[in-house]
């Protein structure tokens, strides 16, 4: 028996979904099974994974033995970690969703396609070497814009066609900015990266093309265009897991290399971020307001949450790790509370037939498990305490309010308040009797609870701050120390 | 000497410019048709660019899948397309100039980051000349693809698995050809069909020591698949269900698994020096197999299917 | 001027030409065309500048990413067309449409 400690848990983070997706290519009939075993497993895995990094330290491995700047290298600290834990907290509520939703001929495609996009996804939070990353970034959209079409029908299509042009081009710009500092410095590991990096026009064009790229896949304001279309009409655990999981991946990447690579380039690009992140927080929860269908509500109310992790940019400098702390807190949560309100959602709208807001007809008392989810969630959007919005949200305008940037603080403020009012809003109606009222389609259990589950973790992370402030400190991932 | 210095150069700025040329051209002409002929005419004189700049390997994938299977794609899709919408009125290009200065100002900034390089850089190769003996190959570009990042080829493999997963999931399936396949068109597969299947055999053998590999030899036999579902023979009525599908993941299976038996050594990919080159030979021949039928299949565009199975 | 930086120009030329084709024309299909000369732009410059050495044997490395860039390329040009056919039986015509159904 091999002891747990040297079990590679992280290559089989990468290994295992890979290897699950082929068997269930070839023999479909196993894909449910499959597909429910290896997300119980990853789950595992993911913990074994954290013991090993708070047991060693920082996880770095090199891939075929052949140490960079040849080879590749994996890299693994506490950034990572939380990453693949919130992947794997989304994921098991995704999978126990999918089991229910997906007809059998729809079951054929999404498993594969789901364990490809999990694989993918670890890979990416696991990768240290900046062109793997864009394999990686391919990877995921293409399983992501398959995914989104999954079901058909006129919206979905053509929100599809929309995201897959987009992430084409952000991955083609992303791999030009890959290209000009391989060229430049000889490495594409971002270890060595960033002892060589030095401040020459090729890492501003790097900059500029790497970070518009990343931008365009992450959605922010104004390179959103393509975001609420595709996650409006997705299926709706698709619409979950794009809006939970697939925006941080790309910021991820972008929050890398921002932190080991472009943030001695200067306050100017780090102020136009922030800036970026104050109109998409005003102008995503605006239209979020406006919006009569639930969905598109939900997908402009990312647009708007996306914004407050830019906004940290400028704060950054002065700031410190606490400030990261907050924005990969606020991810997480964010991850959660989304992913939540767009199963509820998803559940509302199988069960009306309709996502109409101002026909949601007595939601609660017909469909409380899912409005009930509907409403904790919006909880931890709108950053009331004790959620884990609250304290992402906190860390940030403390931030704001000590270094001054008042404009910022405020509109932080106006974005919660906004969010609150679209929160209420839907469940105003929740409240109310509609006057038509369609034959209502009942809803599986585990499509409810995976709802109200993931409802609650995203309110349960007001109270274990310390505790995964403690595991992001592995690594040292944001400089200045550990708290 | 000089003069061919100065003829060379002076190939070189009209290959440029005729690769602008054609990529303009291919992009603004009305008609898309043929947008697709210059586009295959454009990949075939990108291939000569990789000549030229002492990639052959590239020069071959380009030649077989950028502008080969990408022709082929593009024609079956133009095929699909409702006819009136084969030529289109062009956008009104009036109000495009703040774009198209913004685009002007973008590529000569990158011009200049690029002529701010160093004239001579390494980049890698020494690193990969001292290791290349125990790569267990000799073509660098393989030793590279295979060993020394083998790991982006084998996420590489599940991107042609995604999107062939994708396809299969939209695509919908047409009914054959009414029209019967002209005396030609069977002549030149009859001929072509076996040179091919030649031709990638060798590709995938000299891949170890000479340009190519399984890439190029994959895309090669794509081809033969593609010209015999073009003159009507019912490939994908022969080949479905199960082993279909074990040919398509033949090539990330083996990877997948000899990534699981690496792993039991605690290093993800390393081969055994001594066994590398034979290793890395079946992961080709694997990879060949499931690249070739994957890309067939992307061709066709839908799942085929025995009559026994669910739609 | 060298060869090297002669098909990096080229490059980023078709780079340009491909964004401003992508942005400009509505037509699905030129759009994926589009896509397909950007990516042969960036494929250009890993190339051209991978033969700055001092041998006369060019780096290796950006060969190898150029092949998996062109393998990565040919599976998103096959997914964009697929869904560039559903799209243009779902509206009509091979353009994405603005207004959603209700």
């Amino acid at each position: 028996m091999v002891p747990s400690s040297e079990i590679p848990w992280g290559a089989l983070l990468i290994l295992l979904p890979l290897a699950a997706a082929i068997l269930c290519f070839v023999w479909p009939k196993l894909a449910v099974v499959t597909g429910v075993v290896t997300m119980l497993l990853l789950t595992l895995a993911v913990g074994g994974f954290a013991w090993q990094l708070q047991r060693e330290g920082l996880y770095q491995h090199a891939v075929g033995g052949w140490e960079t700047p040849l080879g590749i290298g994996l890299y693994g600290d506490g950034l990572s970690l939380l990453m693949l834990a919130m992947t794997v907290l989304v994921g098991l509520a995704i999978t126990l969703y999918a089991r229910s939703y997906f007809n059998q001929k729809q079951a054929r495609v999404f498993w594969p396609l789901w364990l490809l996009l999990l694989a993918a996804l670890n890979a990416l939070f696991l990768s240290a070497d900046i062109f793997n990353l864009y394999i990686t970034l391919e990877m995921v959209g293409l399983a992501a814009v398959a995914l989104v079409a999954l079901k058909g029908g006129r919206d979905a299509l053509n929100g599809a066609m929309r995201y897959l042009l987009a992430t084409l081009l952000g991955s083609l710009t992303y791999l030009l900015g890959v290209a000009l500092l391989y060229h430049s410095y000889g490495t594409v590991d971002l270890v060595l990266l960033a002892e060589r990096i030095d401040n020459s026009p090729v890492v501003w064009a790097a900059l500029g093309l790497m970070g518009a790229g990343l931008l365009l896949k992450t959605a922010l304001f104004p390179l959103h265009f393509w975001l609420p279309a595709a996650h409006a009409s997705a299926p709706a655990p698709i619409s979950a897991l794009l809006s939970a999981l697939l925006v941080k991946a790309s910021f991820y990447i972008f929050l890398r290399l921002w932190l080991v690579l472009f943030a001695p380039l200067g306050g100017d690009v780090a102020l136009l971020l922030g800036l970026l992140g104050a109109v998409a927080i005003l102008w995503g929860s605006w239209q979020a307001l406006r919006q009569t269908r639930l969905k598109l509500l939900v997908a402009y109310s990312t647009v708007a949450q996306i914004g407050y992790l830019f906004v940290a940019f400028p704060l950054a400098a002065a700031a410190g790790a606490m400030l990261w702390n907050g924005v990969s807190y606020l991810m997480l949560s964010h991850a959660l509370a989304k992913a939540a309100m767009f199963l509820a959602a998803g559940n509302l709208l199988l069960f009306g037939g309709h996502d109409r807001i101002a026909e949601l007809d007595r939601a609660v008392q017909r469909l409380p498990i899912s409005t009930a989810a509907f409403a904790l969630a919006g909880v931890s959007i709108m950053g009331v305490p004790p959620s884990g919005g609250f304290i992402g949200k906190w860390l940030l305008l403390e931030a704001a309010i000590e270094q001054g940037y008042w404009l910022l603080a405020a509109v932080m403020v106006v974005g919660g308040l906004l969010a609150s009012a679209y929160i209420f809003k839907v469940v105003g109606y929740a409240f109310t009797r509609s006057t038509a009222t369609p034959e209502p389609q009942s809803i599986p259990m585990g499509m409810e609870w995976a709802a109200l589950l993931l409802a609650i973790a995203s309110i349960l992370l007001g109270f274990t701050a310390p505790w995964v402030f403690a595991l992001l400190g592995i690594g040292d991932p944001f400089g200045g120390g550990a708290p | 000497m000089e003069k061919v210095t100065l003829l060379i150069m002076l190939f070189d700025l009209l290959l440029g410019l005729g690769l602008l040329w054609l990529a303009w051209q291919l992009l603004e002409s009305r008609n898309l048709f043929k947008a697709v002929v210059l586009f295959v005419a454009f990949g075939l004189l990108m291939a000569l660019a990789w000549v030229r700049l002492d990639a052959p390997d590239v020069a071959l994938a380009e030649a077989a899948i950028g502008a080969g299977l990408t022709g082929a794609l593009l024609m079956a899709a133009l095929a699909k397309l409702p006819s009136r919408d084969k030529s289109e009125p062009l956008a009104d290009e009036k109000g495009h100039w703040l774009l198209r200065l913004a685009l002007l100002l973008v590529a000569a900034g990158l011009g200049y980051v690029v002529h701010s390089l160093p004239e001579s850089a390494p980049g890698l190769s020494a690193e990969i000349a001292n290791n290349l003996a125990s790569s267990g190959v000799n073509n660098p570009v393989t030793a590279v693809l295979l060993n020394f990042r083998g790991y982006d080829t084998l996420l590489e493999l599940m991107v042609l698995m995604l999107a062939l997963l994708g396809v299969w999931s939209l695509g919908i399936e047409r009914s054959t050809r009414e029209e019967p396949v002209g005396p030609v068109l069977t002549t030149l597969v009859q001929f072509l069909t076996p040179l091919l299947i030649l031709v990638a055999a060798y590709l995938l053998w000299a891949g170890a020591d000479a340009p190519g590999g399984a890439f190029q030899a994959g895309a090669v036999l794509a081809a033969a698949m593609v010209l015999l579902l073009l003159a009507g023979w019912p490939l994908q009525g022969l080949l479905t269900g199960v082993a279909l599908r074990l040919m398509l993941v033949a090539g990330p299976a083996t990877f997948v698994a000899l990534a699981g038996l690496t792993l039991l050594d605690a290093q993800l990919l390393a081969y055994p020096p001594q066994h590398a080159g034979k290793l890395i030979l079946l992961l080709e021949v694997a990879a060949t197999l499931s690249i070739a039928v994957t890309l067939a299949a992307l061709f066709l565009g839908y799942r085929p299917r025995t009559n026994k199975e669910p739609g | 001027m060298n060869t090297a930086l002669l098909y990096s120009l080229v490059g980023i030329g078709l780079f340009s030409l491909g964004l401003y084709a992508l942005i400009v024309h509505a037509h699905l299909l030129r759009k994926i065309l589009a896509i397909n000369v950007m990516g042969s732009g960036v494929f250009l410059l890993l190339i051209a500048l991978a033969k700055r050495t001092a041998t006369p044997l060019p780096d290796a490395v950006p060969h190898a990413m150029v092949i998996t860039g062109i393998v990565v390329t040919v599976a998103a040009t096959a997914l964009a067309l697929t869904l560039m056919v559903r799209v243009a039986m779902e509206n009509h015509r091979a353009e994405l449409s603005d207004q959603s159904q209700e």
